[in-house]
């Protein structure tokens, strides 16, 4: 650090006196520019062959019928009206919403909840805070296959339900349980993770602020309401676009925990999209699969720029 | 003495209590995951769960491991999980910096396409990413289960954040120093972005090693396997008890865990949690 401040101040010392003529610094203005294309040049060409390439390929194969063995078929929209016409299609495009409502839903309340609570600063608080990050850390493959057993009718939830009195449920091969058991599956894989994100947005909010109303008085609730939820609200609103895009993803979950089932009470959009390409090689068909689910993310991402730029006009 | 202690123990006790049971709810799958690779295999599904084993079992680990090849599996989640994470650092690193501290016509429309490509995970474009992937021939190739995960906007943002609020004076004192640009990212940016760093090598190897679905996809040989796929083929094959699953669970756990050890004071500060006593 004492290196880097001598040299700064090396470097503040050698601009003074010797300025160089404004021809060379033009020139060296624009090298530095290149400079920084080039950083940035291997992510653009990355994205463009496996980001923005296979979006627009995808958009233009939801016009074709491909099988992958003989060259793709244009049909027009013909994918799209017979994807609308689809019972399937229907109950896994409102599974998926109604998916990623309740898991976005309960894991911001779940993981602001988890803030608050650690922000309470009692002794350990710290350690549980860490302790609980590892949920988020966990393979996902070996949380889907714990839970899968956890919520056999013989299994874990159910023996501590007994333990409270409740009756056996069969989690998941009930059509009524089974969307239930894979949000809670999700809050507590994610919940953890944006308790983190609202921690630091909490401790972020100046302490004046909670001093002050303590002297006018204000108690807890009052304070949470006025102090807390709105310095917060831009974390809410981060929170839940990023965790609703994180949802409009999911595949793994329903695919090992229950396969889709019971029926096609768990099926969701991606799984979908697998099953139509890869099983059936209905290429065409799960491109436009993937145009819906990506109008979905689309949704959010608009979501998380908007935030973004209103972040950075803070910022600025 | 004693009875000051007792008495501002206990009070301290009785705060931490409701902390530390939701603490220890959320544990239990992962302790449940853990003392169950001990049990013997009938044992599963007795109407209590066995917290400490009476008799451990050990030899599930090895029966594991002698049931499928899964130390090639592991073999290959770690050759791929580590290209992606080097990867996303390296590159992550690199667009990160030039977003961040870099004036040039069109800054802003590159910023918001990078930041686009997060409504374009693998699973919305899988096929056509498929299609990329088997017409540069890496079907069943390294480079095609990391390839499409190398560099991720995540990673870039990230590191765009943190480097933003490095003084650009710092910079433009080293530049007329006379140091080269990668000096200046390797002496004055690097050093100041070690929580970032942290971060992004937790998250990009986590990231890594939980793919399934894009394995699944372009892998069809047992050798070139993960060991998510390999584990679920192991569940689905008929005799193997689910406690050797729950075996290979844990050392699936592992890597991702010590890692994290490893790194946790640098993720602590990275989230902004260094006030937190």
């Amino acid at each position: 650090m004492s290196d880097l401040s001598s040299r700064i101040a090396r470097g503040v010392r050698s601009r003074s006196a010797t300025r160089p003529r404004p021809l060379f610094r033009l020139r060296q203005r624009t090298n530095t520019r290149l400079w920084g294309v080039a950083f940035i040049l291997p992510a653009i060409l990355f994205f463009a062959v496996f980001k923005y390439g296979p979006m627009l390929w995808a958009i233009g194969l939801s016009f074709t019928s491909y099988d992958m063995v003989s060259p793709p078929r244009y049909v027009g929209l013909e994918n799209y009206a017979s994807l609308a016409g689809d019972p399937v299609f229907r109950e896994t495009l409102i599974n998926t919403l109604v998916y990623i409502g309740g898991s976005t839903a309960l894991i911001t309340l779940v993981g602001l909840s988890l803030a608050l609570a650690i922000n309470t600063r009692v002794p350990g608080a710290r350690h549980c805070m860490t302790l609980m990050f590892l949920t988020n850390l966990m393979p996902i493959i070996a949380v889907c296959l714990v839970w899968r057993f956890m919520f056999n009718p013989y299994g874990l939830v159910n023996q501590l339900l007994h333990v409270f009195g409740a009756g056996r449920i069969d989690w998941l091969t009930s059509s009524a349980t089974v969307m239930p058991a894979i949000i809670i599956v999700t809050v507590w894989r994610f919940a953890p993770y944006f308790m983190v994100v609202f921690l630091a947005g909490l401790l972020a909010i100046p302490s004046d602020y909670y001093e002050a109303a303590q002297i006018d008085g204000a108690n807890a609730i009052r304070r949470f309401w006025h102090i807390t939820l709105p310095q917060l609200s831009p974390i809410v609103y981060f929170v839940i676009v990023v965790s609703g895009l994180l949802c409009a993803r999911i595949f793994l979950m329903p695919y090992i925990i229950t396969d889709g089932g019971p029926g096609n009470a768990t099926r969701v959009l991606s799984m979908l999209v697998y099953e139509t390409g890869f099983s059936y090689l209905k290429m065409g068909r799960a491109a436009a699969i993937s145009v819906v689910l990506f109008v979905i993310s689309l949704l959010f991402t608009v979501g998380q720029m908007h935030f973004f730029a209103r972040s950075e006009e803070t910022f600025e | 003495m004693i009875r000051r202690h007792a008495a501002s123990v206990l009070p301290g006790l009785i705060r931490v209590a409701p902390l530390a049971a939701l603490t220890f709810l959320f544990l239990l799958p992962i302790l449940w995951m853990t003392t169950t690779s001990f049990q013997a295999g009938d044992k599963m599904f007795k109407l209590d769960t066995e917290w400490i084993p009476a008799v451990w079992h050990p030899e599930n680990y090895a029966a594991a491991l002698a049931a499928a090849p899964f130390a090639r599996y592991f073999l290959n989640s770690t050759i791929v999980s580590s290209s992606v994470m080097l990867g996303n650092v390296v590159f992550g690193t690199l667009a990160g910096y030039g977003l961040a501290k870099f004036r040039f016509p069109g800054d802003r429309i590159v910023l918001l396409a990078i930041l686009g490509t997060l409504m374009l995970p693998l699973e919305v474009t899988l096929v056509p990413t498929f299609l990329v992937v088997h017409a540069l021939g890496w079907l069943n190739t390294y480079q095609g289960i990391a390839g499409p995960l190398v560099i991720d906007a995540f990673g870039i943002f990230l590191m765009r954040q943190s480097i933003i609020s490095i003084p650009s004076d710092y910079i433009e004192a080293a530049r007329i120093d006379g140091a080269g640009e990668l000096r200046i990212l390797w002496r004055v940016i690097l050093p100041q972005c070690r929580p970032a760093l942290a971060i992004l090598a937790i998250f990009s190897f986590r990231d890594s090693w939980d793919q399934y679905l894009w394995p699944l996809t372009v892998v069809t040989v047992d050798r070139l396997r993960t060991y998510p796929l390999g584990l679920v083929q192991f569940g689905q094959d008929y005799g193997n008890p689910p406690t050797e699953q729950m075996a290979v669970a844990v050392m699936a756990t592992i890597p991702v865990f010590l890692l994290f050890a490893v790194l946790q004071r640098s993720i602590r500060r990275g989230f902004g949690l260094s006030g937190l006593k």
